[in-house]
């Protein structure tokens, strides 16, 4: 690609040849990255729908003793917060922090050998969870020496976006940039409090130290760096300033307070002390000054811009996002109430809840900078827009229809549960038509999955004929 | 086991009081250090830009 | 302050990673010091003071079996609580008694700890003693044979593994039975 341009460029002296964008970042990683993270998004949604065929057919490869439900759970979580959405993300920050840096990516080499490092772990997390060598920790269930290489992998990206900041032309840092290096930090600390830590505990204890790490996986980690994507893409795709670079500071600085206090609202009514409880519950409370703070900042930033959306693809599934991450984090601190936990807690409600904040806010976030980043890498247009906008509109209904029955479902469910009177194995009859549901929306969003990641592919693998007109403007 | 409920909601208010000195205290030393004004929202400007290629050696500031 | 954390990298990690401190510890390490009964196995042989038993820890088969269930990812679908419901101690009850609900003393010697966030089949906290080995075996082998309408998946390898079924069926009998409370209605008298 190099060379094309230098000829493309002819004559043209090399360091005028440096100030285009596209010759001073090399954006390896940022490919390595995000085509291994689109082909795992795409191998565990096969995962996902056989668990969610599970809850209807519950006989369904049942025999197959490296295929039931208690195996393919934890492959499919895993595969897609580490194996998708967090080696999106981090692909998306090695194309992001280089550019508000006005510097090249520190070390070229050293995000590749973490690209391969990375997948090497994903590879070894199919097969052991597969294998059922399990630690029995909820998002914590690959094995040691795994867990020891994603703690190497996130020392080499960590150090690598460090270096890069360290050495930035623009001296203010821009939001994107804070919520990166914020992520970096907490989920060292959080990844090494659930992974390893918690092996010096046990009982009551060692379970504080679990949901510590749970919680915040989601809230220090894919918080942080999915906030950090919406920061940078928001803007860029709408091509409209923030609407506050200040306001985004509270955000971030109350979101660094608040988190890390919740984990405990995982055990309400539980056997842990009530003390504890309500200081979770307190400051979960809390989380909506974050959420609020921020999701202000979208909503501001596209005043005027709201016809947008009409036909900017990446942008729809950026502000969808933006309004799953409010409901999300509405729910979140309403039933951690624990007159609401009561009815609501460990009933389907659960994954209805999660999926929103994983898929509906971080996912959209992440999906929509791989349809902005792949086209500027690749130096191609994107494949085909139609087939995008068929994408969401697939995620968009799978997704709610997920979400919806799971909250409508867990809520009566939750219902039934506090009535003694009715034998369980009625309230789990009772939740077929539901899962039915889910089972239909897994596939809309299956197929949302295939659009895009076929959409990607084809822009990947493309003809040329668009590049060498690209260039030609470019150097015109 | 004893119950220390009480005593946590109050160290949570007292917590959030703490907190919330610090916002206005570090509010009114950058109001009055001149933060307040429009350089510190350059950066907002400033990410837009960057993929364009004719003001890109323009926006570069000295470390 | 406010312009030094948006210029500079170093104040920037310094006051995030205090921030993340300030919660974090007092969250994790603190509660543990605070509440001792975390770490203290639950022992009480005097009937003033409520229900009277003594928490024993795992014995080698017992333990073989917790991993079996660790590994086969039980904990997924089965919590393992009582919760300070009124609900929840009538569901773990056992023939009109109510369970007693969860306490931190009961779990010391559990690692991983089990509690379970998604309660997809029954909570498993009282289990210990409710059914007996042939009513395990022939759950395990087709769970919908005698309870229709289950959708736990069959599990033909533990129940045709008589080391490992033997191993989860004794972890399965001492779950809940630290407490004694149910004296007269347990299957074993």
């Amino acid at each position: 690609m190099q060379n094309e341009i230098a000829k493309s460029a002819g004559e043209i002296p090399v360091s005028e040849a440096v100030r285009y964008n596209e010759s001073l970042h090399q954006d390896t990683t940022a490919k390595l990255f995000l085509v291994s993270s689109i082909t795992y998004f795409f191998i565990v949604g096969i995962v996902a729908l056989m668990i969610a065929a599970k809850f209807v057919w519950p006989e369904l490869l049942g025999t197959v003793q490296y295929l039931t439900y208690g195996r393919l759970r934890p492959l499919h979580v895993n595969g897609m917060l580490f194996g998708w959405l967090l080696a999106a993300d981090m692909g998306l920050m090695y194309y992001v922090v280089p550019r508000l840096c006005g510097v090249k990516l520190w070390s070229e080499k050293l995000g590749i050998a973490t690209a391969a490092l990375w997948n090497f772990i994903i590879l070894g997390a199919v097969v052991s969870t597969i294998m059922g060598w399990n630690q029995g920790w909820e998002y914590a269930e690959l094995p040691m020496f795994l867990d020891v290489l994603v703690v190497v992998a996130w020392i080499m990206f960590g150090a690598n976006i460090f270096m890069t900041v360290a050495i930035r032309k623009y001296t203010q840092m821009y939001v994107t940039i804070w919520y990166c290096l914020g992520t970096i930090l907490w989920t060292a600390f959080v990844y090494l409090t659930g992974n390893f830590a918690a092996l010096f505990a046990t009982g009551v204890n060692q379970a504080n130290l679990n949901w510590m790490y749970v919680h915040n996986a989601v809230g220090l980690i894919f918080t942080p760096v999915g906030l950090a994507i919406a920061y940078y893409f928001i803007p860029k795709t709408s091509n409209s300033p923030l609407h506050s670079h200040k306001l985004s500071m509270i955000g971030f600085w109350s979101l660094a307070f608040v988190y890390v206090w919740t984990g405990a609202h995982h055990m309400l009514h539980g056997p842990i002390s009530q003390w504890l409880q309500t200081i979770a519950i307190v400051f979960s409370v809390m989380l909506l000054v974050p959420v609020w703070a921020v999701v202000y900042n979208f909503f501001a930033t596209m005043r005027g811009q709201w016809d947008q959306m009409r036909d900017n693809v990446p942008l729809k599934f950026l502000m969808t996002g933006v309004i799953f991450y409010l409901l999300t984090c509405f729910q979140g601190p309403m039933h951690s109430l624990r007159s609401v936990n009561a009815i609501v807690s460990k009933t389907d409600w659960i994954p209805g809840h999660a999926h929103m904040a994983v898929l509906g806010a971080f996912s959209f976030f992440a999906i929509a900078g791989c349809y902005y980043v792949v086209p500027k890498i690749f130096r191609r247009n994107l494949f085909s827009d139609s087939l995008a906008n068929w994408s969401f509109w697939l995620f968009l209904i799978g997704g709610v229809g997920f979400f919806v029955t799971l909250w409508l479902g867990g809520f009566w469910q939750g219902w039934q549960w506090n009535n003694p009177a009715i034998p369980f194995i009625d309230t789990v009859v009772a939740l077929k038509p539901v899962w039915i549901v889910r089972f239909f929306s897994g596939i809309f969003m299956f197929g949302g999955i295939v659009a895009f990641a076929y959409n990607i592919l084809a822009t990947m693998l493309g003809s040329s004929g668009n590049e060498s007109s690209k260039m030609a403007a470019a150097t015109a | 086991m004893r119950d220390y409920s009480y005593p946590s909601v109050y160290f949570a208010y007292f917590y959030f009081v703490l907190l919330l000195v610090g916002a206005i205290f570090f509010f009114l030393r950058s109001v009055r250090h001149g933060y307040w004004g429009k350089d510190s929202e350059e950066a907002k400007y400033r990410m837009l830009k960057d993929d364009d290629e004719d003001s890109y050696e323009d926006l570069r500031r000295p470390l | 302050m406010l312009r030094k954390a948006d210029y500079s990298a170093p104040i920037f990690v310094a006051a995030a990673l205090f921030m993340f401190f300030v919660g974090g510890l007092l969250t994790t390490v603190v509660p543990p010091i605070v509440d001792k009964s975390w770490a203290r196995p639950f022992d009480n042989s005097d009937p003033a003071k409520g229900v009277t038993g003594k928490l024993q820890p795992y014995t080698e088969q017992q333990l073989k079996g917790r991993n079996v269930y660790v590994r086969e990812g039980c904990w997924y679908c089965h919590t393992q609580q009582t919760r300070t419901l009124l609900a929840d101690t009538k569901r773990s009850g056992w023939r009109g008694v109510d369970a007693p609900v969860s306490t931190p003393d009961e779990f010391v010697y559990d690692s991983p700890h089990l509690f379970g966030t998604k309660r997809t089949g029954p909570d498993l906290s009282r289990v210990g003693g409710k059914y007996d080995e042939q009513w395990h075996r022939a759950h395990f082998r087709n769970p919908r044979d005698l309870v229709p309408g289950s959708i736990m998946p069959p599990y033909p390898w533990i129940a045709d593994n008589e080391e490992e079924f033997q191993a989860v069926v004794a972890y399965l009998q001492t779950l809940g039975r630290a407490k004694n409370w149910r004296p007269d209605n347990d299957y074993e008298r």
